[in-house]
């Protein structure tokens, strides 16, 4: 009985005993591709506290923390969408069109700012789907059918303007303090645009990771046509991904309007580059097939606190694209590095 | 007799003026392996790409089990129960080995509208499965595709083949690029499948795989079979070559 094996010696528990190489703990850290990021965010975190005596102040961070979530809501779709294998170049004119919308249906009178709120956001739905239709049923790349979309929405922005700022201060709605009402926290003041973004972070990590859904989107982007095969709808999962951006796009743009004051139709010009670094530094793989959400929060950080760092160290925020672009080029470096390292040991 | 699984009957295939497949009959049976063999430009991937739903016949009747089915797309294949296994392309390297697994049909929990992956169980499954389908090394289910040799993704697709109960599993050229190792465990998945109670097709271009593992072999030659009934315990690999190369005439 003992020296035969049966098949009851399969069913025991120490057969799935760890494997002789298995890697630590340590190891399994150091080989996620949120780890390089992280480092990163830490170093800069500790040079710019010793090169400069305010950037860990209350006033500072809380400063910091107003204004990231609106880019984070941005790449936080992003980072789905890239997932999937696509992307987006219109979010930064979606961010600007939006707020353009609501206030102007607001300012004219024609609806209260709850129903002009919920017009804006159906535009934006509108538009990605747009978007999401015409890059999987007429197999045009997003590249080219986004960067249509870009112009489209930036020129929609300014011809209803004029190019002027649409006026915010008449809102005294309940809907602006759930979107971007601020609190204290002892000296710490809080926007609850910062809870939002929380919020979509752990909706959206989770649907990502765990559920049905997220397993499409990588699949879609892992090798689109095997997934296809296997009965994924790959081209509905895409254009949900393409609304889901431009509807983050849409309430980020809200939200800062919001904030500032002002609805400016130039607004949100750029974003869209600095969107896709943010994702792509935190270690989603360009080319679809792996995201991360921790690691696009990393990577949103990593280049908010750039902007904000280089500043309070006194070099000029014109050289911020200087850093940006080293920080792209740096981290694309160590990806493709450690994708090297990893395949030449297997 | 054993019962009829698959059959394709005169099929024939142009591609514009040149005929590939000429008047082909083709049955699979039940439980068994088929080997396919021909020279290069024989017919016979596009006789397999027709059945796979890749490519579409001019003309012909494709039966499953005596019903007449049409096969447009690979998504018809996979519903007839009819599963193509090429070299990679059929995985999502980057996903893990369960969730390769179960893509498309992924187990779920938790209350109606919130449900997510049963990720629990997908490993379980995964798991039994990979001993099932004959790899003993103990590789976790959560391990990427893209760090498995070939002949370990191989063996994910004829998992995934046997698990979802697909009929007839086609394995296209499954021994190229593979060590001698490697391919001894690719025929050992191939015979655990048909013992399973699956049919499959196999096509190699090396013959002596083929006479490892098949029970039966068809020869295509030019277009059309030569050969159909070929029992590999009672012939030769030479004679079998002639065969392919048209030496012979059985």
């Amino acid at each position: 009985m003992v020296a035969n094996p049966s098949q009851a010696d399969f069913d025991k528990p120490k057969r799935e005993s760890v494997p002789i190489d298995s890697p630590s703990t340590l190891q399994k850290l150091i080989g996620r591709r949120e780890f390089g990021p992280l480092v990163l965010l830490i170093v800069e975190i500790v040079a710019f506290s010793l090169l400069s005596t305010t950037f860990l102040s209350t006033g500072n961070l809380s400063n910091l923390l107003a204004f990231t979530p609106e880019m984070g809501m941005m790449a936080l779709g992003m980072t789905m969408l890239i997932t999937a294998g696509e992307f987006d170049l219109s979010v930064g004119s979606v961010f600007g069109l939006a707020p353009i919308i609501m206030w102007t249906l607001f300012n004219q009178e024609v609806m209260s700012l709850e129903a002009a709120f919920f017009v804006a956001l159906g535009m934006s739905v509108l538009i990605g789907f747009f978007n999401g239709w015409f890059v999987t049923k007429l197999k045009i790349p997003s590249f080219l059918v986004t960067l249509g979309m870009m112009m489209v929405a930036r020129g929609t922005a300014l011809y209803i303007t004029d190019g002027f700022p649409q006026r915010t201060w008449r809102a005294d709605s309940a809907l602006t303090e759930i979107i971007v009402g601020d609190f204290y926290i002892g000296e710490f003041r809080v926007y609850a645009s910062l809870l939002w973004f929380i919020l979509f972070a752990v909706v959206l990590g989770f649907l990502l990771t765990q559920s049905r859904f997220g397993n499409w989107i990588q699949a879609a982007g892992g090798n689109s046509s095997a997934a296809h095969a296997r009965g994924v709808r790959v081209n509905r999962t895409k254009i949900m991904l393409f609304i889901l951006t431009a509807v983050l796009a849409a309430y980020a743009g809200i939200t800062s309007s919001i904030r500032v004051s002002a609805a400016n139709p130039n607004s949100g010009t750029g974003y869209e580059l600095e969107v896709i670094a943010m994702v792509v530094i935190g270690g989603t793989a360009l080319m679809g097939g792996y995201g991360t959400i921790i690691g696009t929060i990393i990577g949103v950080f990593i280049l908010r606190m750039m902007r904000n760092g280089i500043v309070m160290i006194g070099i000029p925020g014109l050289a911020y694209n200087i850093f940006i672009g080293a920080i792209i080029l740096g981290m694309m470096a160590l990806h493709s590095w450690l994708e090297r390292r990893h395949h030449s040991g297997t | 007799m054993a019962t009829e699984l698959v059959r394709m009957e005169n099929i024939n295939k142009f591609f514009g003026r040149v005929q590939a497949l000429n008047n082909v009959n083709f049955t699979v049976y039940e439980n068994e392996i088929v080997g396919l063999l021909g020279d290069n430009g024989a017919g016979k991937s596009t006789l397999i790409k027709i059945l796979s739903g890749a490519v579409l016949q001019s003309s012909g009747k494709i039966y499953i089990r005596g019903q007449e089915v049409d096969i447009d797309n690979t998504t018809d294949a996979i519903k007839h129960g009819i599963e193509t296994i090429y070299q990679d392309s059929a995985l999502v390297t980057q996903l893990s080995i369960a969730r390769n697994l179960f893509l498309g049909r992924e187990p779920l929990k938790g209350p109606g509208f919130l449900q997510w992956m049963d990720q629990d169980k997908m490993n379980v499954e995964a798991s039994r499965l990979m001993r099932e389908v004959g790899i003993t090394k103990n590789i976790p289910p959560t391990t990427p595709i893209s760090a498995l040799s070939g002949g370990e993704r191989q063996a994910v697709a004829i998992a995934r083949a046997m698990y979802f109960d697909s009929d007839l599993i086609i394995l296209d050229e499954p021994t190229n690029n593979l060590g001698v190792e490697e391919t001894h465990g690719v025929l050992r998945f191939v015979r655990n499948a048909r013992d399973s109670g699956h049919s499959c097709i196999f096509i190699a271009h090396n013959i002596h795989h083929v006479f490892q593992v098949v029970d039966r072999i068809v020869v295509l030659r030019r277009g059309e079979v030569v050969a159909d009934d070929i029992d590999p315990k009672q012939y030769t690999v030479q004679e079998v070559e002639e065969v392919i190369t048209g030496m012979r005439v059985m």
